[in-house]
């Protein structure tokens, strides 16, 4: 079996295989690869799922991909228009099922950390919030998270500042997913082109290995709705690892 | 025909000619898409000093105000450009710096606030948060609901903006107002400030507003004054009007006065603006 993926397709692809038939799943602002990887869904997988995004849309089938999440081509298609106070107004009364929350640092309870580097008052650098994700986490019954980098500044067993908490389920990273296992994140499966070695060593808290596996390689279908998705490459060399 | 009222337009100088220094302003719209981006430009122009600025997710807006000096304060769940923008550069600098005092919230924290004005109330109730270190940082109170159910809330204090900017597609001499697409927070922010002006992209009939009524999202009893300003969301998009220029986004990046010089220039209000101060002059 031969494996080719890119640190763009592993993160977009495995993105898109936490959809789940039949639920109402949510994008959000700053979030690129969770809106290539809902749009890859509806291409490349035969079940239905409710796509919400942050631009108002609901089960839209843009035209254009854009190249920021927010942007109202990601509404053109949409039945109807789904606004900011009722996508968080839904998650608050649990009626969203996974949402995408971007992090800068996670540690190994899934806590993630998008305020700052060093201390909140005196910051090495301020990142730039959390948007919605301290009452998205708490709130959505099941949260996607993922960082370009897998590394142990990324994955901390510290965080410099809890952001949000709550019921962060999987990160995915370009060599590695974790699945969230009695209150911590344990390695569901790895990409094959590193080591398992090479995930611990990269990797800043200690995790449960014993379950993981080899990452099931993409589909064509997977690769073939990525590249309708991204056919000049434009998202791909967005992704600096 | 009936009597509206008084009618509302005005230019855009005139406008901002009416926020004072040291006002707290909620701005409409989220990152790139239908910010009054035009009447933040006129803020700088005008030589505002010690805004707030209160909104969710600023971008452009926020980072331009800081790179004037404009901003004393800011109130915000993210800020970014967005896209492979990244990082705000003269916001993040202005917040690391201590030139401005950044209030962190989560987005819908923020809105709270917002809808306890909105409401009449001194706070609001809000799902979530427990966990999230913005609590402590901002002395956020949780209470246990008083109906015995054992659940604790927390409840964030009423945050009443001075001022509310909206821009809009759509907007009678009236001030009644259209926004197509999403509205994102702006029906919560229209309803929380004490006072709201408008910026729009088109001047439209009240009676062609009248054949769908439940199209307008602001009425125009509850608007202060409205200016006309075509492409007043650039360099960001409005939703079936225009993209976002990114080009025109990258060279507002690009750190020198020439460039920021060359921006205020490229922009779609310029020629009005350069008309209005030269009469002004007379």
């Amino acid at each position: 079996m031969t494996y080719n993926w890119t640190p763009f397709s592993y993160l977009v692809i495995n993105l898109a295989r936490q959809i789940r038939p039949n639920e109402r799943t949510f994008s959000g602002v700053n979030s690129n690869l969770p809106m290539l990887a809902c749009l890859l869904a509806k291409r490349a997988y035969d079940f239905h799922y409710t796509f919400l995004n942050v631009a108002g849309g609901v089960e839209a089938e843009p035209t254009t991909i854009p190249h920021s999440s927010s942007d109202p081509a990601i509404v053109v298609g949409s039945p109807a228009v789904f606004d900011q106070e009722d996508f968080y107004d839904l998650s608050a009364r649990g009626g969203l099922d996974m949402v995408y929350l971007g992090c800068a640092q996670i540690d190994a309870l899934g806590r993630t950390n998008v305020s700052a580097i060093g201390s909140w008052h005196e910051p090495k650098v301020k990142l730039p919030g959390g948007g919605g994700a301290a009452v998205l986490m708490p709130t959505a019954r099941r949260v996607v998270t993922w960082r370009t980098e897998h590394s142990k500044r990324a994955l901390v067993e510290k965080l410099d500042f809890i952001t949000a908490a709550g019921n962060l389920q999987t990160l995915v990273t370009p060599i590695a997913v974790f699945q969230k296992r009695n209150g911590r994140l344990a390695l569901e499966s790895w990409n094959p082109q590193v080591s398992l070695a090479d995930v611990v060593k990269q990797t800043g808290f200690e995790f449960d290995a014993a379950l993981a596996t080899n990452t099931e390689p993409a589909t064509a279908r997977e690769l073939d709705a990525l590249s309708s998705l991204d056919p000049d490459g434009a998202f791909e060399s967005e992704v600096r690892i | 025909m009936g009597n509206y009222g008084p009618k509302k337009l005005c230019t855009l100088n005139a406008l901002i000619e009416r926020i004072p220094d040291d006002t707290s302003i909620a701005l409409g719209g989220v990152f790139l898409h239908r910010g009054p981006f035009a009447a933040v430009r006129e803020l700088v122009r005008q030589q505002k000093r010690n805004l707030e600025i209160i909104k969710t997710a600023p971008a452009y807006d926020l980072d331009l105000l800081c790179r004037s000096g404009a901003v004393s304060k800011a109130q915000a769940g993210i800020i970014a450009m967005e896209g492979n923008f990244g990082l705000a550069p003269w916001s993040r600098k202005a917040i690391e710096k201590k030139e401005i005092v950044l209030i962190e919230h989560a987005c819908p924290t923020l809105i709270a606030g917002m809808r306890a004005a909105r409401y009449g109330l001194p706070f609001q109730p809000i799902a979530g948060v427990h966990g999230s270190e913005l609590a402590a940082l901002n002395n956020w109170k949780a209470i246990k609901d008083p109906y015995g159910s054992g659940k604790e809330v927390y409840v964030i204090p009423a945050i009443v903006p001075d001022v509310a900017i909206i821009h809009v597609h759509e907007m009678d001499e009236y001030g009644n107002a259209r926004v197509f697409g999403s509205p994102f927070w702006d029906r919560v922010i229209t309803r929380a400030a004490k006072r709201l002006l408008l910026t729009a992209e088109r001047i439209v009939s009240t009676d062609e507003l009248r054949k769908q009524p439940e199209l307008t999202l602001i009425p125009g009893f509850m608007v202060e004054a409205a200016a006309h300003v075509p492409r007043g969301a650039w360099p960001g998009s409005m939703s079936g009007y225009y993209d976002i220029d990114y080009g025109a986004v990258e060279n507002y990046l690009i750190d020198s006065t020439d460039t920021l010089e060359t921006h205020f220039n490229d922009a779609p209000e310029a020629e009005a603006q350069t008309a209005t101060y030269a009469s002004n002059e007379d």
